[in-house]
């Protein structure tokens, strides 16, 4: 092994740059680190050179271990993306600058000078200087001064960014040859993934820090293992969907899912397929298990090769589209195909079927925390201690009208969130007018696992009188919980953690199934949680007088312990009576000091079991501790 | 052909620039040129002969000296402290920084009578820390303190000129030459300095040009000892004061001469590193 | 082709070198006289004489080159002078400011008063000096523009409508001070029964005056300039250029005036056990006959009246008086210059 990183993290004040990330690079092997800006792939690189020092974490070098020792010492040679070739040296000196400092004998190297102008192509311009050379010169003198001193392992930053495609792919077959000829061993850090895919060996995939997939570049097209990994690779279409006995499920098209794919009952699942795996049939298909539905051509394009068509959908049932992004209020599915140029594209609607598919594996938690920069920070501080408990990542999402305020918006979140202990969350700012329309937008653009808000109630509450009318006390709830917590709540697809107050850490959780009702979402969803957090569950049902509880409640909660059992969480049932359910409901929540509360959410049809009252919102409002509401579609 | 090039937009622009170019000239007759002139006239009134006796008198030679001397000092010492100024405002980030750019430039914008008012009160005899001092070590009336006057006063035409230069040379020139295997020290003398040669020396003829013309703080600090503290600018303000024209004149009539053979040096050394590119 | 191209890179090389090579000459000029070449001396003692503007002539060429003469033949020691001349305000602030001056000569006891008041020298030390301390004198006169235009003949006439007047700044010239005296003065004398006559002459003058310069030599120079119709100065300043051929204007003796007494201290503080003796023995020599001759032949009036005798072309002043006239600057400071010049004369002509 030439290069070995092992758990190398560092962060710049609370934002985490590079997290955990171990990477072992083979003898003259080219590894390619692909990621997006801010990624951390420079920051490894400089990492490894020794330029910046690692918060955590070893670095080995040909079996030397280095973490510690300064630049000059570890013997790599560095290309940066804009060269910095020494404007006052020609390009000899440049090439000869570290040999003199090693102090090689002059005969040496002129030899050596000689030899690297040849290999990377400049032979004859050792006089000129920096000014006088184009970008694809500067970057090959960058790499023969580089090389010049023989190092262990060559590190290339970003090395053909600044230049135009014609010399880009030029200066990438050099540099695959000069790298094969002299076998040393390299890493090349790039955006760009045609570039990944020419040079590299081996590419390792980073998103925010973390190192997802390290592959050949033929196994990471056609097999990725994560979302990041599948788009930002290539094109292609992901649906997300539900696992039901251990086969993916997205609406009527029912996939099995790989023995290498961890799953479990209705857990979300993602199916990606290339544009190359999709299928267009004038007739419908007869093997009807592998059809997405019919579908018209929304854009044509040729691009010398292939046409490229994206097709409209109907959506299919209890399925979500992440890639590509949807428009938002989109209710139909997009679907990119490609087809030979020759095909003749005469009719305006195909049949669209799948000839291949990869199913991805589940996502890493993710919160998404809504915080607008204002009041106290228990949202912030919520978050942090879920996070931990679930090693899960944090995305700070806040939403502004003013594109003056960005920065100020975003300093404050940084503030915020270094003031409440979350180390390293993204913080998004969006400009909108509304902040729900933005959050359903963001919702869509990851898969996040959970929502957390806090109400926003405004100061005024002019309705707010005591009135035993249920629609006045729901406007009265609604003017509360604040108009955009309750619209998050109607049209969210995620669990939404309303924080009204924060808690240390979530420990015992109670689960409200309401009278009646089988609940299954909520018990499932609160049940998986428990069992990540290794909390320990109460499943509380509500009887609506003081009648002894019926035998359906009984068989109710016995099949919703079951559930909990079987996914090995710690249960216990209890039985409470109440005039209001959720009177019983925040009573019971207070006798055990529970650290959350689980209610189902209603959707707009379904909420007539308690007529217009709507225990949810009640619950919500009534609270002193973190509520989970899980909506109904999930 | 350059000269083809020259005379082409000349010939073409004739018509139009001879008006405002001539309203400029008539501007600065009065404003710059004929005052200039004067010292010139006056200073050879008396013919070549009075001319030289008025300068080779002991105190105009001394203050000249004087001047050269504080004038070299500073701008020695100036590049040194101006190049470490720059280095640390560009490179580094601290808390404070900003206040710290704003500090260093400071002397541009403070009168320099209220330069050497300052010193006074710090280093003076009476001042906060010159008080503290035995005689002997005391700067003010010193050439030391005429040094510091001009430290003061010049400090930021130095980091003016390095650190836009330093601005622009990116952190990766040295971290390529620490990959490569310089030490700081090497990177610095090979990498850096070079980089900046051309500032420095531009910086350093500013430097001394402003140390060479300085009267406002000298004539505070240097309690104005002929033979002794005695600056050139002093020197002609004594001798005009005391109604002695000749000598002032002739000492004036150096002093712009070495300003224009300076300014000579920085406009053709400016044009000099454009040149090569 | 070869030879010119050759000596085209050189013109060039040599061309680029040329500011250092400048640099460096300047640099060898600056520190010439510092290198210590065969035959150079390093001078033993140095003496920081600081003294009041008019000085500056009668100092450096006469009393310190006929000082040096007299001190090396005797002691075979050599002695370096540094000198200042400023107005008698400045050198006198710069003093208590603490420039390292061993001995001031000032137009004004007050000023000596001023220092001997921050404990640099111990107070009046100066009157156990021969004269009190006092080397030599010169009254106060006016100087016109030559042929006398306006006809001044005495300071009443400065006082008429249309006449200009160049003064000195009494904040920070003592020759400032001797010029409002000797105008308070001569009034007072010319009108034995008017108490105010004294502080109506002055009124009469500042309302025409037109400039204010920093020190009685800077008035001079703002006169030779061209300013005004009159100045009033000391006679010394005026002898000196009509010596030299250079007076442009006419001398003309105010009927009265007062007779300036310049006096001489040691800055007790800044002079050096080693130095002592010879400081003393420069202000000894003040006295001499040697430098009142010098004195004399410069412009100033001697504390010995038989020594004027030697200068020609000191003019005859009817009515002569001092300052002891007024009590001594002790009291004519607060009384006339403060409260009857600032307080009245500077008020009035402000409005």
């Amino acid at each position: 092994m030439s290069i070995i990183l092992e758990n190398l993290s560092k962060r710049f004040g609370t934002l985490v740059v590079v997290d955990r990330v171990s990477l072992d690079v083979l003898d003259s092997e080219l590894f390619v680190l692909l990621g997006t800006s801010g990624s951390g792939k420079s920051t490894i690189l400089r990492l490894i050179a020794g330029l910046i020092q690692p918060d955590e974490g070893r670095i080995m070098l040909h079996g030397r271990e280095v973490t510690t020792l300064p630049p000059q010492k570890r013997g790599t040679g560095f290309v940066f993306q804009n060269y910095s070739i020494f404007r006052h040296m020609s390009v000899a000196d440049n090439i000869e600058f570290g040999l003199k400092i090693r102090k090689l004998a002059r005969l040496e190297r002129t030899r050596k000078r000689d030899e690297l102008l040849e290999l990377v192509g400049m032979a004859g311009l050792g006089n000129r200087y920096a000014d006088q050379l184009s970008g694809g010169q500067q970057q090959r003198v960058a790499l023969a001064r580089a090389l010049a001193y023989e190092p262990g392992v060559l590190l290339l930053d970003e090395p053909f960014g600044a230049l135009d495609v014609k010399t880009r792919s030029q200066l990438r077959r050099s540099l695959k040859e000069v790298q094969q000829k002299l076998s040393v061993t390299a890493i090349l850090v790039t955006h760009d993934q045609d570039e990944a895919f020419e040079l590299g060996d081996r590419i390792g995939v980073l998103e925010r820090g973390r190192l997802l997939e390290i592959e050949r570049p033929e196994k990471l097209y056609a097999e990725p293992r994560t979302l990041f990994a599948a788009t930002f690779l290539g094109a292609g279409t992901v649906l997300v969907g539900r696992t039901k006995d251990d086969q993916a499920h997205f609406g009527h098209l029912v996939l099995p899912i790989p023995e290498d794919v961890p799953h479990e009952d209705g857990t979300p699942v993602q199916v990606l397929f290339r544009p190359e795996q999709v299928s267009l049939t004038e007739d419908e298909p007869v093997d009807r298990s592998v059809v997405l539905g019919k579908g018209s051509v929304v854009e044509h394009s040729f691009t010398g090769a292939l046409r490229r068509l994206r097709l409209r959908l109907p959506q299919l049932s209890a399925t979500r589209q992440i890639a590509p992004v949807p428009p938002f209020g989109e209710q139909e599915m997009l679907v990119d195909a490609v087809v030979p140029a020759e095909r003749r594209i005469t009719q305006s609607e195909f049949w669209v079927s799948l000839h291949g598919w990869r199913i991805l594996q589940p996502p890493e938690p993710q919160l998404l925390v809504f915080d607008q920069g204002e009041r106290g920070i228990s949202t912030l501080t919520m978050a942090k201690n879920i996070a931990q408990q679930l090693d899960a990542q944090a995305t700070l999402f806040s939403v502004t009208r003013d594109q003056d305020e960005l920065e100020s918006l975003r300093d404050r979140l940084n503030r915020r969130q270094q003031e409440a202990g979350l180390v390293g969350a993204e913080v998004r700012v969006a400009i909108g007018n509304d902040p729900v329309e933005q959050l359903a937008v963001e919702q869509n653009s990851a898969l996040y696992s959970m929502l957390l808000l806090a109400p926003q109630a405004k100061k005024r509450r002019s309705f707010a009188r005591r009135n035993g009318r249920p629609e006045r006390r729901r406007l009265r709830s609604i003017s509360r919980l604040g108009t955009i917590l309750v619209k998050v709540l109607s049209n969210a697809h995620l669990p939404v953690i309303v924080v009204k107050k924060e808690r240390e850490a979530i420990r015992r959780i109670l689960i409200c199934t309401r009278g009646g009702e089988p609940g299954k979402t909520d018990v499932r969803v609160g049940g998986r949680l428990a069992r990540r957090l290794k909390a320990s569950v109460t499943l509380l049902y509500i009887t609506e007088d003081s009648a002894e509880p019926g035998p359906i409640a009984h068989s109710h909660l016995e099949r919703a312990a079951l559930t909990l059992r079987s996914l090995d969480v710690p249960v216990e049932t209890s039985i409470r009576s109440a005039k209001k359910p959720a009177r019983g409901i925040l009573a019971e929540s207070r006798e055990g000091d529970y650290d959350l509360i689980v209610v189902g959410r209603h959707d707009e049809e379904s909420r007539s079991v308690f007529g217009r009252d709507d225990v949810t919102l009640q619950v919500l409002v009534g609270a002193d501790r973190p509520v989970l509401v899980v909506p109904a579609t999930l | 052909m350059s000269l083809s090039k020259t005379y082409a937009p000349r010939a073409a622009g004739r018509q139009s620039a001879l008006v405002p170019a001539g309203i400029l000239v008539l501007v600065l007759m009065p404003l710059l040129l004929m005052p200039l002139a004067a010292i010139f006239v006056f200073a050879f009134r008396g013919g070549l002969p009075e001319f030289w006796r008025a300068l080779s008198d002991a105190d105009a030679q001394f203050a000249l000296r004087f001047s050269l001397l504080i004038a070299f000092a500073t701008a020695i010492i100036n590049a040194a402290l101006g190049t470490f100024a720059a280095y640390v405002l560009s490179k580094y980030r601290f808390p404070g920084k900003e206040a710290l750019g704003i500090v260093v430039n400071l002397p541009v914008a403070i009168p320099t009578v209220v330069v050497g008012t300052s010193l006074l009160l710090l280093w003076g005899p009476i001042g906060l820390l010159g008080q503290m001092l035995p005689t002997n070590l005391q700067p003010m009336f010193t050439p030391v303190g005429v040094l510091l006057a001009h430290l003061f006063v010049t400090f930021p035409y130095m980091l003016g000129v390095i650190k836009p230069l330093l601005d622009e040379l990116e952190i990766t020139y040295e971290e390529a030459a620490y990959t490569i295997g310089a030490t700081r020290w090497q990177t610095f003398r090979f990498v850096i300095l070079p980089a900046l040669r051309g500032g420095l020396f531009t910086g350093a003829l500013l430097t001394f040009a402003h140390s060479l013309g300085e009267f406002g703080a000298t004539v505070m600090v240097s309690g104005n000892l002929r033979l002794r503290t005695q600056t050139a600018p002093l020197y002609i303000f004594a001798q005009f004061e005391a109604g002695n024209i000749a000598n002032a004149n002739a000492v004036a009539a150096v002093l712009a001469v070495l300003s224009f053979v300076i300014f000579f040096f920085l406009l053709r050394f400016a044009g000099g590193v454009r040149g090569r590119a | 082709m070869a030879v010119i191209v050759k000596n085209k890179v050189l013109v060039r090389r040599l061309r680029e070198a040329l500011p250092l090579v400048f640099l460096a000459a300047l640099a060898l000029y600056a520190i010439w006289p510092w290198i210590p070449l065969p035959g150079r001396t390093a001078k033993t003692h140095t003496i920081i004489f600081y003294g009041f503007s008019i000085l500056a002539e009668v100092m450096n060429q006469g009393i310190f080159p006929a000082f040096l003469e007299e001190w090396q033949t005797a002691s075979g020691d050599s002695v370096e002078f540094v000198s200042s001349f400023a107005g008698s305000g400045t050198i006198t602030n710069q003093i208590i400011m603490g420039v390292p001056a061993d001995i001031g000569l000032f137009p004004l006891e007050m000023d000596a008063n001023r220092i001997a008041a921050t404990g640099i020298t111990s107070p009046g030390s100066w009157h156990a000096l021969p004269h009190r301390g006092v080397v030599n004198l010169t009254p106060f006169i006016i100087l016109v523009r030559s042929g006398n235009p306006k006809n001044i003949r005495d300071f009443s006439d400065l006082a008429r409508p249309g006449v200009q007047v160049v003064h000195p700044d009494p904040l920070t010239s003592g020759g400032a001070n001797w010029a409002i005296v000797a105008v308070y003065g001569a009034g007072i004398r010319q009108s034995p029964g008017n108490p105010n006559a004294g502080y109506e002459l002055l009124l009469g003058v500042w309302r025409n005056v037109v400039a204010q310069a920093g020190s009685a030599r800077a008035a001079r120079t703002q006169f030779e300039n061209g300013f005004g119709d009159a100045l009033i100065t000391y006679e010394q300043e005026v002898l000196w250029d009509q010596s030299r051929g250079r007076l442009r204007g006419e001398i003309v003796y105010p009927r009265s005036t007062v007779l300036s007494e310049h006096m001489v201290m040691a800055i007790e503080a800044n002079v050096e056990p080693e130095e002592r003796e010879i400081i003393d023995a420069f202000i000894q020599f003040l006295w001499s006959e040697t430098a009142q001759r010098i004195f004399v032949e410069y412009g100033f009036r001697s504390v010995d009246a038989q020594m004027n005798q030697l200068n020609p072309a000191f003019g005859k002043i009817a009515d002569p008086f001092s300052i002891e006239e007024f009590g001594g600057w002790e009291r004519a400071k607060p009384e006339i210059v403060d409260a009857i010049w600032k307080g009245r004369v500077l008020k009035e002509t402000v409005r």
